[in-house]
């Protein structure tokens, strides 16, 4: 069962942006990504969104589809900027396997 | 009190023919109207026939083949073509139509025909339409009778037996139709008073609505304060008017209209008469006391736990653990139109009250508008924690603390001292409750309905907390978000831009709230299958739990009883009719304002008081209400005074014996009060001398339907 951590929010804004915050979860970025499979990138953004860090980095390699396109970023009606976030939760990635 | 005019000659042509029988026994409309009906009714009726013979006319209806794709429409015409008494028979495509109306008038005007029939759908559709297109061509409308062939011929039967069954039914209706009298509408006087019941913004938008018409208004409130509901909000969904600033001005307004009189610590104890006329008996309620209204509004809920330490009137950065009432010397120096969050504002006391005379006041009025208002759901102990945690409180708490505490910005939002840095809020506790998946209360009973105005109050107060407090953090916990009205979408939107977190669960698979394992630093978690995250199970640590609590029926039992109102299913007060008459009950002059009828936002409850005024100012304007004529008619020679109609009446006080003078003698006779009579004919069952009848429904038109349906007929099984 994952925890939720609205502190995370902050970790993510340290690595690129927070807009992620922001999504209500339309699945528009799902429906215009190229190269998607499932729920990407909605998943990974719902998962910052509520700062559940286990399942980010449980399902790591699935950040690794995305070609930063820019499609869904552009369609986003929100303004949640899917393709920055995508790009932010890489670098949290990166830098927590760096740690361990 | 009320009148009945038979025979009124300008509005029964056939009747002007014939010179007038008696002049005394028909005193003019608008006149003697505290005189009996005329008794003499029966006796004119029979010279009337003997001079001017019923000649019927006979309207079938194809209802564009819902009638005729099952019924042989033209076979049935000729049929009743050839009936006596029949003096034109014809068929229209749809006789609702305008030129299907006017084949009806048409035949009126030219003479031919002095009584319709038209058979086509449910009278409850359309015997009104054909009423009022006989009264446009001159003749009676009340000398008309509906005979339904479609739900209940052509939609259940078919071939010859639809067909024949059809000719069964328009026959009776054309041998009823041959005995029916030029009755007219009872004429009621009607007082231009109204009685509001409840002061909260429904009671106060219709007291103020109907007083600015020129209708004196007496507002009935049981507590001391006006505002109800709307006392304990502060910042209203979706735009953030103050509710104090919003019923201040509406309840200044009410105080300071010279047309309404408040009479507030009353309730309503009795209830008798009819529209245009009703008594109602006002009791107080006990001893006022504004300082314990005070306490027991702190109080309220005092058995759960969340509710024992009231939420802090104070600044709330005091951290206090004695539960903070209202500065006991504020009650003597509220004045009236003071406001008290929690309560509302201030009323006068009684007129009467200075006289110590605390005995029950009855009054008369014209109408009655139920502006009684709503209860807020109170969750089960161990609802979503509730009553068994400190940290679950309801929303109406929160929102009140909200209000009370409004001047404060911080970074955490702070409550009876304690600082919040997560808050979770459930929607739908109490409302869409669905049957094996939630518990039914103590009288069995589940709240189905949707309250529709708590996920805007829950949004509305997220966006409060993370637009003052930018640290405490809010989730949303929803089944679906209903946020309907206008502006309302856009502060949904707006909530996700304020980082509002939701999280969608299923009815079946509800959050639960429990204690948090230690050291993990909060007090209380909240497990969740999100559907947002397919269904993935989360754990939120909280400081608070939020319950959007919906609205229930509130407690008006004894009304109901009193006034014998119709409730729905879902137990609020239930109209006459959900689209077209939303704000009437089936009792005359009786109307519905507000959440007494269902959830509904402020707006709404404005809309619907101001519906229920219109509607009442409308049936006063003209100082009388007229409404129709099928009620009971005793004939005073043959009635022996025996009183067994009396003991059968259904509805108190429609039926009485009187004594009266007859042919020089001192008699007992029954006696009508036909506008409360209810026209159900119960006293026609028990009269063991054929003495009582119901106009428009006698034992002799019964008695030639029936004929018509035994009698053999050319060519019909």
């Amino acid at each position: 069962m994952a925890q939720v951590n609205p502190d995370f929010m902050e970790t993510l804004r340290q690595a690129g942006t927070d807009t992620g915050a922001e999504c209500n979860n339309c699945g528009t970025c799902v429906a215009i990504c190229p190269l998607a499979e499932g729920h990407f990138p909605r998943l990974m953004l719902r998962y910052a969104q509520l700062g559940a860090q286990e399942l980010i980095l449980d399902q790591a390699q699935e950040l690794w589809r995305c070609l930063h396109c820019g499609l869904c970023t552009q369609t986003c009606p929100r303004g949640a900027n899917p393709g920055e976030v995508i790009l932010a939760l890489k670098r949290f990635v990166v830098a927590s396997w760096r740690r361990s | 009190m009320a009148e009945r005019t038979n025979h009124n000659p300008a509005q029964a042509p056939a009747d002007s023919q014939a010179p007038a029988h008696n002049p005394a026994k028909n005193p003019p409309p608008a006149q003697n109207h505290d005189q009996a009906p005329d008794r003499n009714h029966d006796h004119d009726q029979a010279q009337d026939q003997a001079q001017d013979p019923a000649r019927v006319g006979v309207y079938i209806c194809y209802c564009g083949g819902n009638i005729s794709d099952h019924v042989d429409v033209e076979a049935v015409r000729a049929r009743m073509a050839a009936q006596p008494g029949v003096a034109v028979a014809r068929t229209n495509m749809f006789m609702c139509s305008d030129p299907g109306q006017e084949l009806i008038m048409e035949d009126l005007r030219a003479g031919r025909i002095n009584r319709v029939v038209v058979a086509s759908c449910s009278p409850s559709l359309h015997e009104g339409t054909f009423r009022s297109a006989i009264a446009r061509a001159g003749g009676n409308p009340y000398q008309y009778e509906h005979a339904n062939i479609r739900e209940q011929v052509s939609w259940v039967h078919h071939g010859q037996a639809a067909t024949d069954k059809a000719t069964r039914l328009i026959s009776a209706a054309a041998g009823k139709a041959g005995l029916l009298d030029a009755l007219s509408p009872l004429r009621v006087e009607a007082l231009r008073r109204a009685v509001v019941i409840g002061g909260g913004v429904a009671g106060l938008r219709a007291a103020l609505d109907m007083a600015d018409s020129g209708i004196q208004v007496l507002l009935v409130e049981r507590t001391a304060w006006l505002g109800g509901a709307v006392a304990r909000l502060g910042r209203l969904a979706p735009v953030g008017e103050d509710a104090s600033g919003l019923l201040r001005g509406l309840a200044g307004q009410v105080l300071a209209h010279p047309g309404v009189t408040v009479h507030a610590r009353a309730v309503v104890s009795g209830f008798g008469g009819y529209l245009g006329n009703f008594s109602l008996t006002l009791s107080r309620t006990p001893d006022p006391d504004v300082n314990a209204d005070v306490n027991a509004d702190a109080n309220a809920n005092a058995d759960a736990v969340a509710d024992a330490a009231p939420l802090s009137k104070m600044p709330s950065k005091t951290p206090s653990k004695m539960p903070s009432k209202m500065p006991s010397k504020m009650p003597s120096k509220m004045t009236v139109g003071g406001f008290v969050r929690g309560l509302g504002v201030l009323a006068p006391t009684q007129p009467d009250a200075a006289s110590q005379d605390q005995g029950p006041l009855t009054v008369r009025t014209g109408v009655i508008v139920l502006a009684t208002g709503h209860r807020s759901y109170t969750p089960k102990r161990g609802e979503y924690g509730y009553a068994e945690n400190p940290e679950v409180l309801t929303l109406p708490r929160l929102i009140q603390h909200l209000a009370d505490t409004e001047a404060e910005t911080g970074p955490l939002l702070v409550l009876n001292g304690r600082a919040i840095r997560r808050l979770a809020i459930i929607h739908c506790v109490g409302s869409r409750q669905i049957p094996g998946i939630h518990q039914e209360d103590e009288s069995g009973c589940l709240n189905e309905h949707c309250s529709r105005v708590c996920c805007a109050a829950s949004i509305n107060a997220a966006n409060q907390v993370r637009e003052r407090h930018p640290q405490t953090s809010v989730y949303e916990l929803y089944r679906d978000i209903r946020t309907y009205g206008r502006g309302q979408e856009e502060m949904y939107a707006k909530a996700a831009a304020n980082r509002v977190v939701f999280l969608r669960y299923s009815a079946d698979d509800a959050p639960e709230v429990r204690r948090c394992p230690a050291g993990q630093g909060f007090p209380l978690e909240v497990a969740v299958r999100d559907g947002l995250t397919l269904g993935q199970e989360l754990r939120v640590p909280v400081d608070l739990v939020a319950l959007a609590t919906g609205m229930v029926p509130g407690p008006v039992a004894e009304l109901v009883d009193m006034l014998k109102l119709p409730v729905g299913a879902d137990r609020f007060l239930q109209e006459v009719h959900p689209k077209l008459r939303p704000v009437e009950l089936p009792l005359p002059g009786v109307f519905l304002a507000g959440t007494c009828q269902a959830p509904m936002d402020i707006g709404e409850v404005c809309s619907a008081a101001s519906a229920a005024a219109v509607k009442a100012v409308a049936l006063l304007s003209k100082g009388h209400v007229e409404l129709d004529p099928f009620v009971a008619e005793v004939d005073e020679q043959a009635c022996t005074g025996c009183g067994a109609c009396v003991a059968a009446c259904l509805n108190k006080g429609a039926l009485g014996l009187e004594t009266l003078e007859l042919d020089g003698a001192m008699v007992s006779r029954a006696r009508v009060t036909p506008a409360l009579c209810l026209g159900c004919g119960a006293c026609v069952a028990v009269c063991p001398e054929y003495a009582i009848d119901i106009n428009g429904w006698t034992l002799a038109q019964y008695e030639a339907m029936v004929d018509r349906i035994v009698c053999r007929l050319e060519g019909v099984a």
